[in-house]
């Protein structure tokens, strides 16, 4: 090993803290990374991933503790570091103007690899990467998987004894996620150890070991299996058409952590280390098929970090719409809808019928036109062809008459921060012309249903990720919208948050909304009634979990990811893409 | 310093600005649009001044002097006034600038021998202008008629470095200190923070690049730059305007040069402590364009401010870049004339450079 100390970690870290003016982003963190290993750091956005990430490459100070890399200390000795590790920050960081080629050549030129030992490693690298006839290509015109693999390339240039990567697969396809992953397993054949930050929990199986971060601190720390284990004989799932009988057994449980229904299916989750107590058991057998399941790491996390307080049972009954819907009753219809940005085509002939009630979910990487055509749908972009009816709206023709009958929540959750969450309602509540006893009664209605009492008076910046969501949730569903449109809503909040937003958007879909979610988490896409696959502009599936599974005659049991990249390959196979956008 | 780490910036560096068209257009066309602006806009020659004349004489010598006004070219003839309140309103529109009142029984005054009084009116609105206006005035008036008298004393005014007293060669010298603190510290200061904004920075600092690689690796190609714009300006003041060229080239390109990096340096200073794009701009504006206009001596001499004034022209470098364009384009000085200047302007530039590569460092907080 490389380093200057004694020790044998590659990655040691002495109680490490960092805070941000009085905000404690990273508390007590101890780590122990050995040689040759591949390291996961698990947590929601928020969590501290990034400040930790940001201090193991030492350009960010701790404020509390010390750490050691490759032996070096990262606030004494930053330049030992920085010489020798790949770091891959979060987001693209390649310069857009410069070729593939320029851009590893600048990464080589400032760690000193020139002449054939650059050559060769350059030709090995592109080949790996699949990019070796990509060479003269900008940076900027390659799709998000593709820079991933260029970033991670510029990375490798050195054959660097350790490669931290601050969100590898964020915004990227699965089809590229499979190939960077797989990239990874090949570099780690020199040796070198690896360490990476995910939201993605399904990720973490590729990983040797495990921590679960959140807050700022680390909740656990084991190997997946083991982490696993840990919430064995807490999960169960019942099979019900009774969902109201099952919610009276579950209403008020100290032992339940976690309730979700998925379809019919209600997914159960105990408290760690408990076990469900025979009366349940024997009441939930009368109402239904009872069965335990093994534990998903987003399990064990959820158990990690739920409240103290019983956890309230979902106060609705889930609704599946009727299967038999007649286009009379479909509140979204879209014909060959197509978007383009100049040459780019970002949504691509895609027609699409969805009845009242539905959860409709769009899952797909960044960049796969989901936000485009939702933002066709809502009249805030011309598509340049198709026909698109949206709560009994011609989109194109009246969008004025439109807006009045959606709701939009954007990304970004568009609110005012320095507004309180009461102005907040008030001043949305205007915007939809909602005025005088009905604005009151239009609050009080969201408030309630979305869980917003009592904090009417706090100002917006002071609430938390998940609270923030709840209330541009509330605003944008104040006039009652016929569709609601929901655009990457759980991204940045935590699972529990995220587990208890969903319950929030069945019980408004309960209500008669349609309502169309986007999301990157593949796993969000069980509390969906249907799910629309987008790839390159194109819907190239849509139906319910089932239906899809059916649909390439796949196994009961098939994951989501797994059911997604067969239809891209499939999608592949029909039309070679290019696989590059401009 | 790695040479070869340095390079690789370099190269990096060239690469994207020459493939960013804003950039390219930014650096060719506001330079340019700036020297034809203010070399024409600005002039603080007084010529064709509006006149109005009310003459209550209407004699051939009224006449003969209210022609001496307008044949000497620096006054045009807008009216002829009746009464006093034509004159009063004239003025207040801004008709007329100036008003030559020539009382009754002028011309039989003058025909006595005695001296008669005429009166100028002048709009002190623009006090420089009005004040040069009024001296030609009386330069006419002094002229008019006068028989030869011998004076004991005689003045020979002879104008140097300016004979003709255009003010486009004291406005394009001026200017050249003016478009290097305008664009080059713009140009540099984006482009930093555009990879603080994009991110590609941390990349940066996760590397074996030592802050002061990375900051000259980013100078050397801007400087070059800036340089370019130098050259392009001053040929365009020698060809175009006409400014004639009294002093050493290689001179004026020599200090041109350190003070192209010092500007160019102050950019980087900005980006150094700015985060976003937009706060880099306008901190970069008002610390470079403001000043280089207000208190540089291109428009305002520095001699005629307030003491305190004066002493906070100091902070600014463009002020010694004006005196040394001027002092070489117009007065055709040298170093042994101009040395305290450089010697200023040399150590100004090693200051930044210090401070930018002190303040950078490879740490994201």
């Amino acid at each position: 090993m490389a380093g200057g100390g004694n020790t044998a970690w590659i990655i040691e870290a002495q109680s490490i803290g960092r805070r941000f003016g009085t905000q404690n982003v990273l508390a007590d963190i101890k780590l122990q990374i050995s040689e040759g290993e591949i390291f996961g750091l698990l947590g929601p956005d928020g969590a501290g991933k990034t400040t930790l990430m940001q201090i193991l490459a030492a350009i960010l100070d701790p404020t509390e503790g010390a750490c050691r890399v490759l032996g070096f200390d990262t606030v004494k000795q930053t330049a030992s570091i920085t010489s020798r590790i790949g770091y891959m920050s979060q987001g693209f960081t390649l310069y857009d103007r410069l070729t593939v080629d320029e851009n590893l050549s600048f990464a080589a030129g400032v760690r000193g690899i020139e002449g054939s030992v650059f050559q060769q490693r350059r030709q090995r690298l592109l080949a790996m990467a699949g990019l070796t006839q990509f060479g003269g290509r900008r940076a900027g015109n390659l799709s998000g998987g593709m820079r991933k693999k260029l970033s991670l390339c510029s990375n490798l240039i050195h054959e660097p004894p350790l490669l931290l990567l601050d969100e590898l697969s964020l915004g990227v396809d699965p089809v590229s996620r499979r190939e960077l992953w797989q990239m990874l397993r090949e570099f780690r054949e020199s040796g070198a150890t690896i360490v990476v930050t995910t939201p993605y929990m399904d990720e973490a199986d590729y990983c040797d070991r495990l921590a679960l971060l959140d807050h700022g601190q680390i909740l656990a720390l084991d190997s997946p299996d083991a982490l696993r284990r840990r919430g064995e004989g807490t999960v169960f799932e019942l099979t019900t058409n009774r969902a109201k009988e099952v919610l009276k057994v579950l209403t008020d449980r100290p032992e339940l952590s976690g309730l979700q229904w998925l379809g019919t299916v209600l997914h159960i989750l105990l408290r760690s280390a408990t076990t469900l107590p025979n009366d349940i058991v024997q009441a939930l057998q009368n109402l239904g098929q009872l069965q335990p399941v093994p534990a998903s790491l987003e399990d064990v996390f959820v158990q990690m970090t739920a409240p103290e307080s019983a956890v309230q049972a979902p106060a609705f009954v889930p609704s599946s719409p009727s299967p038999d819907s007649t286009a009379e009753l479909d509140v979204v219809q879209l014909k060959g809808v197509t978007c383009r940005f100049g040459d780019f085509t970002a949504v691509d002939n895609v027609s699409l019928n969805v009845p009242a009630g539905e959860v409709f979910g769009f899952l797909g990487p960044n960049g796969a036109g989901k936000t485009t055509l939702i933002r066709a749908m809502c009249a805030l972009l011309k598509p340049a062809s198709g026909e698109l009816r949206v709560a009994g709206v011609d989109v194109v023709k009246e969008p004025m008459r439109l807006r009045s009958r959606i709701g939009y929540m954007s990304q970004r959750f568009s609110l005012y921060t320095e507004l309180t969450v009461a102005e907040n309602l008030s001043f949305f509540a205007g915007v939809y012309g909602i005025d005088g006893h009905p604005r009151v009664e239009a609050i009080a209605w969201a408030s309630d249903m979305i869980g917003l009492s009592g904090m009417e008076d706090r100002k917006v910046q002071e609430l938390s990720a998940a609270l923030r969501q709840r209330l541009a949730l509330a605003c944008s569903v104040l006039h009652r919208p016929a569709v609601l449109f929901l655009d990457e809503p759980t991204s940045g909040v935590d699972p529990v948050s995220r587990q208890r937003f969903w319950q929030l958007i069945q019980s408004l879909a309960s209500t008669g909304m349609a309502i169309f979610v986007t999301t990157h988490y593949l796993e969000e896409a069980t509390y969906c009634h249907r799910l629309g696959l987008m790839y390159e502009g194109r819907l190239i599936a849509a139906g319910s979990i089932p239906a899809l599974r059916s649909g390439l005659s796949m196994k009961e049991a098939t994951r989501m990811e797994t059911i997604f990249m067969a239809y891209i390959d499939r999608e592949k196979k029909a039309a070679p893409l290019t696989e590059a956008v401009s | 310093m790695n040479r070869h780490r340095l390079m690789a910036v370099v190269a990096k560096e060239s690469r994207e600005i020459i493939r960013d068209p804003i950039t390219v257009g930014v650096s060719v066309l506001l330079p340019l649009v700036m020297l034809f602006l203010f070399g024409y806009a600005i002039s603080l020659d007084v010529e064709d001044v509006a006149l109005g004349v009310l003459d209550q004489d209407k004699s051939p010598a009224s006449r003969a002097l209210s022609d001496s006004f307008v044949q000497s070219g620096y006054f045009r003839l807008i009216s002829d006034f009746k009464t006093v309140d034509e004159v009063e309103d004239a003025l207040q529109r801004g008709r007329v600038k100036m008003t030559l009142v020539i009382p009754p029984r002028f011309h039989a005054a003058l025909v006595r021998k005695e001296s008669p009084a005429v009166q100028i009116l002048v709009d002190g609105t623009y006090s420089a202008t009005a004040l040069v206006a009024a001296n030609y005035a009386q330069t006419i008036v002094a002229g008019f008629r006068q028989p030869a008298r011998p004076s004991p004393i005689q003045l020979e005014t002879r104008v140097w470095y300016n004979a003709p007293m255009r003010s486009v060669n004291y406005v394009v010298p001026g200017l050249y200190a003016v478009i290097l603190m305008a664009f080059p510290p713009l140009l540099t200061a984006l482009a930093l923070v555009r990879e603080k904004e994009s991110g590609s920075i941390q990349q940066i600092f996760a590397s074996p690049l030592t802050p002061a690689e990375f900051i000259v690796g980013k100078l050397i190609p801007y400087g070059l730059i800036a340089f370019a714009q130098m050259i392009m300006v001053i040929s365009l003041g020698f060809f175009w305007f006409q400014v004639p060229f009294q002093g050493n080239l290689g001179f004026l390109l020599a200090t041109a040069l350190i003070f192209v990096f010092c500007t160019v340096g102050i950019g980087l200073l900005v980006s150094t402590i700015t985060r976003s794009q937009l706060t880099a701009m306008l901190l970069a504006l008002i610390i470079t364009l403001m000043p280089s206009f207000l208190f540089s001596g291109f428009l305002f001499p520095i001699f005629t401010m307030p003491y305190v004034l004066q002493l906070y022209t100091t902070l600014f470098p463009a002020r010694y870049f004006v005196e040394l364009s001027r002092g070489i384009v117009l007065k055709g000085g040298g170093l042994e004339v101009l040395w305290v200047n450089v010697a200023v302007l040399l150590l100004y530039t090693l200051v930044v450079f210090w401070l930018a590569a002190w303040r950078f460092r490879k740490k994201v907080a």
